[in-house]
């Protein structure tokens, strides 16, 4: 591998470098590349999108080694408000204070390469971002840069921290083509990114639980304040938390909602207690119409908050107001003569069933979405905790050979004993939590079983994965009896 | 009837305002059609066109992502607002118009209250109609992911679920918990009212908002009946799929 004098910055990054290079997928033309990549990941969530194309402009030729405010474009982009996506260039970047000098290189080719920027309107900036980035990679300089904004929009989900290991196999695996052209080590940066790794992956969810539960510190802060290092700004919004007061501030919506440019506006999730303030803050200066929204984000005295939030929060709130002011105004003017009484009665019985008919068709859908949306959740767990079990047997494959199992026909047993208990079931009143814990039950056995039962080959596993998801469908048809009313 | 076709439906039916706002299932599925299925192929455009076609369709992936979850906070914000205008103005009425307030008028509490009882109503309906927008993309993104990976052989669907699972657009406990104020509103101001409510009511009013109401109770019924046909088994089958959802009174949602 190539000596990368930019890339000893920051513990983290040297990190996965190491393992970058580990993995042998990156060819010599790829030097700065693998550090953002896997930067990326615990920086995501709190990163401000700055215009890719103002840097640009502002700094055409960054030196290497200065810290440099930018990232793959396509990332930060991905995630930008909707006029983001569609005014600013393929290429806003995502967190000033994550991207270093590694992106340097990038940036001074795409500076390099600005003028053959296309900027053909499409539908939708897609394709046109992959006709350019295609068009880039047939350059032989610029084949850094495209596959890190190919990284980007695959990592920015978050979803894809790469583990070391798992680079290889997985680099090898997936691969079409095990020729090492550029193209290729596109894909592989592409399978890397989908490779999950649960490593980086706490950090990322840390972050945005930690952002999302308790209503905390507003992200907006963190979005326009750059940062210098990533590290320092994966602490600060758990810092600022512990220092709020109330403890239900606004929530931020998730980073990828955030904007960091000026004029676009950051995405805000407001929550009823920071409405709450809002209204005693408006109140106190008189009401909704003398209201200004100045004088209320200094009221409310909540960091993060931007006049730009408060503005169209405010113009909410009027429009929400007038409306009903308008209808008890006529109400106040109704006087019926008595000769209408008799129509209204019948009406006004009509009407109260199906004001009530309506509310219960809606409670109904309610409970179901609520079901569902838990199944839905629970599903995905036992997934993630399935591909979780798979990965340790992979990793202890090589390690214990075997292991006698007495126990590989107890997950068939416990499953078997599962489905004929589903149906007589159906009628039960079983509860949904009695359901999901059974389920999560039969996983915890299984990965009990699986744990104390190394096979040397892979065949075993998949035999006992169907095992695990059998009892699966039959106890999600247990938990669908509450949903009969 | 096949999940794109119910897609339709489901929009055809919901409020206007909404209708462009949901997964563009089709558009998603016509670039995993374009990914070819021979990723081997010999000929450097075959392969370069299949990677352009999966980053277009990751491109569109998160923009839709980033489309949901505006809308969806957008409208959390307005319900928010709304649920407490609503809540305000019940005790403000009572203040007012009722027995022991400033200017106690029967009548003119009657009709408030009927007007707070509709509001409510609409207000509830409309924020599980969200709820539901949000589980229909949920569901249309699960499957496309399912129908990409099969296509690519790729393993994106299991952590990009993940990282969907904690967006804005899905994790509606907020509105939830809304959802569930407004019923107990309901439940606890309303039984009391209902029998007074039935002496008046102003016929021409009542049109105007039977529209509103319409639509709303229109496509909550939609929704319902969808979600009945999306949960019957299909050939797909798996352990990712939902269970069957039996409704009791099936029979008489459809009829509406």
């Amino acid at each position: 591998m190539e000596a990368r004098p930019t890339l000893s910055i920051q513990g983290a990054g040297a990190k996965h470098l190491s393992n970058l290079e580990a993995s042998g997928a990156m060819s010599s033309s790829l030097p700065v590349l693998p550090i953002p990549l896997e930067q990326k990941y615990p920086k995501l969530p709190d990163s401000p999108q700055v215009s890719f194309e103002r840097e640009l402009m502002t700094n055409p030729m960054p030196p290497r080694g200065s810290s440099m405010v930018t990232n793959s474009s396509v990332v930060g982009h991905i995630f930008s408000s909707d006029s983001g996506f569609s005014s600013d260039l393929q290429f806003s970047s995502v967190s000033p204070h994550e991207r270093h000098s590694r992106n340097a290189p990038f940036i001074s080719q795409l500076s390099n390469n600005g003028a053959s920027l296309p900027l053909t309107p499409s539908s939708h900036s897609g394709p046109f971002q992959s006709r350019a980035l295609s068009h880039y990679s047939k350059e032989s300089s610029d084949v850094s840069w495209c596959t890190d904004p190919l990284q980007g929009f695959l990592d920015y989900p978050d979803s894809v921290p790469t583990q070391n290991c798992q680079i290889e196999s997985s680099g090898g695996g997936v691969m079409a083509s095990e020729d090492h052209t550029k193209r290729n080590d596109w894909q592989e940066w592409a399978d890397q990114l989908i490779t999950d790794d649960d490593a980086l992956a706490p950090n990322w969810n840390e972050l945005l639980v930690d952002n999302n539960s308790v209503g905390l510190e507003p992200k907006t802060e963190i979005y326009q304040m750059p940062k210098q290092s990533s590290n320092s700004s994966v602490p600060q919004p758990q810092v600022q938390q512990l220092s709020i007061p109330s403890g239900e501030l606004c929530t931020v919506g998730s980073p990828p909602s955030s904007v960091g440019g000026a004029p676009t506006k950051p995405r805000m999730r407001w929550t009823p207690e920071l409405h709450e303030r809002f209204v005693e803050a408006v109140s106190q200066l008189g009401g909704s119409e003398r209201a200004t929204p100045k004088g209320v984000l200094k009221l409310m005295k909540v960091e993060g908050l931007t006049i730009y939030h408060v503005k169209s929060h405010l113009q909410k709130y009027r429009t929400a107001r007038y409306r009903p002011d308008s209808s008890e105004g006529t109400s106040e003017k109704k006087t019926n003569p008595i000769e209408e009484m008799s129509l209204d009665l019948k009406t006004g019985i009509e009407i109260t069933e199906a004001l009530r008919l309506q509310m219960e068709v809606q409670k109904r859908l309610h409970e179901q979405l609520e079901i569902q949306r838990n199944l839905q959740l629970r599903i995905e767990e036992q997934g993630r905790y399935l591909q979780m079990m798979f990965e340790k047997q992979y990793k202890t494959t090589g390690e214990k050979l075997k292991v006698s199992s007495p126990t590989p026909g107890d997950p068939a047993v416990s499953s078997s004993d599962a489905v004929p208990h589903s149906p007589a079931n159906n009628e039960a009143d079983t509860s949904e939590k009695d359901c999901a814990k059974t389920a999560i039950n039969a996983i915890d056995n299984s990965a009990t079983l699986n744990e104390s039962n190394q096979k040397s080959d892979g065949k075993q596993k998949t035999p006992e994965s169907r095992t695990t998801e059998g009892p699966e469908p039959a106890v999600v048809g247990q938990s669908s009896s509450p949903a009969r009313e | 009837m096949k999940f794109g076709k119910r897609l339709k439906h489901q929009i055809q039916e919901t409020l206007p305002e909404w209708q462009d706002k949901f997964l563009s299932y089709k558009d998603l599925k016509k670039l995993v059609r374009l990914i070819s299925s021979a990723p081997s192929s010999s000929s450097l455009e075959g392969v370069s066109e299949s990677r352009k076609a999966q980053l277009d369709f990751i491109y569109l992936l998160n923009a839709e992502i980033n489309k949901f979850n505006s809308f969806f906070m957008d409208q959390e914000e307005d319900f928010i607002i709304c649920h407490k205008e609503l809540q305000q103005r019940i005790p403000k009425v009572i203040a007012t118009w009722g027995p022991n307030g400033t200017e106690p008028s029967e009548v003119d509490y009657i009709e408030e209250m009927w007007e707070i009882r509709r509001d409510i109503v609409n207000l509830h309906g409309k924020m599980v109609l969200l709820e539901n927008y949000s589980n229909i993309n949920y569901i249309g993104l699960a499957k496309i992911l399912k129908k990409f990976d099969k296509r690519t052989g790729g393993l994106l669907r299991l952590p990009f679920i993940q990282k969907v699972l904690k967006q804005p657009f899905f994790t509606t406990d907020l509105v939830s918990k809304l959802v569930k104020e407004c019923e107990n509103t309901i439940d606890a101001m309303f039984p009391a009212v209902e029998q007074e409510g039935e002496r008046r009511e102003h016929k021409g009013e009542r049109e105007d908002t039977m529209v509103a109401e319409q639509s709303i109770f229109r496509n909550t019924v939609a929704a319902l009946v969808t979600m009945q046909e999306m949960k019957r088994g299909s050939s797909t089958y798996s352990e990712f799929s939902l269970s069957p959802l039996n409704l009791v009174d099936s029979d008489l949602i459809q009829s509406f």
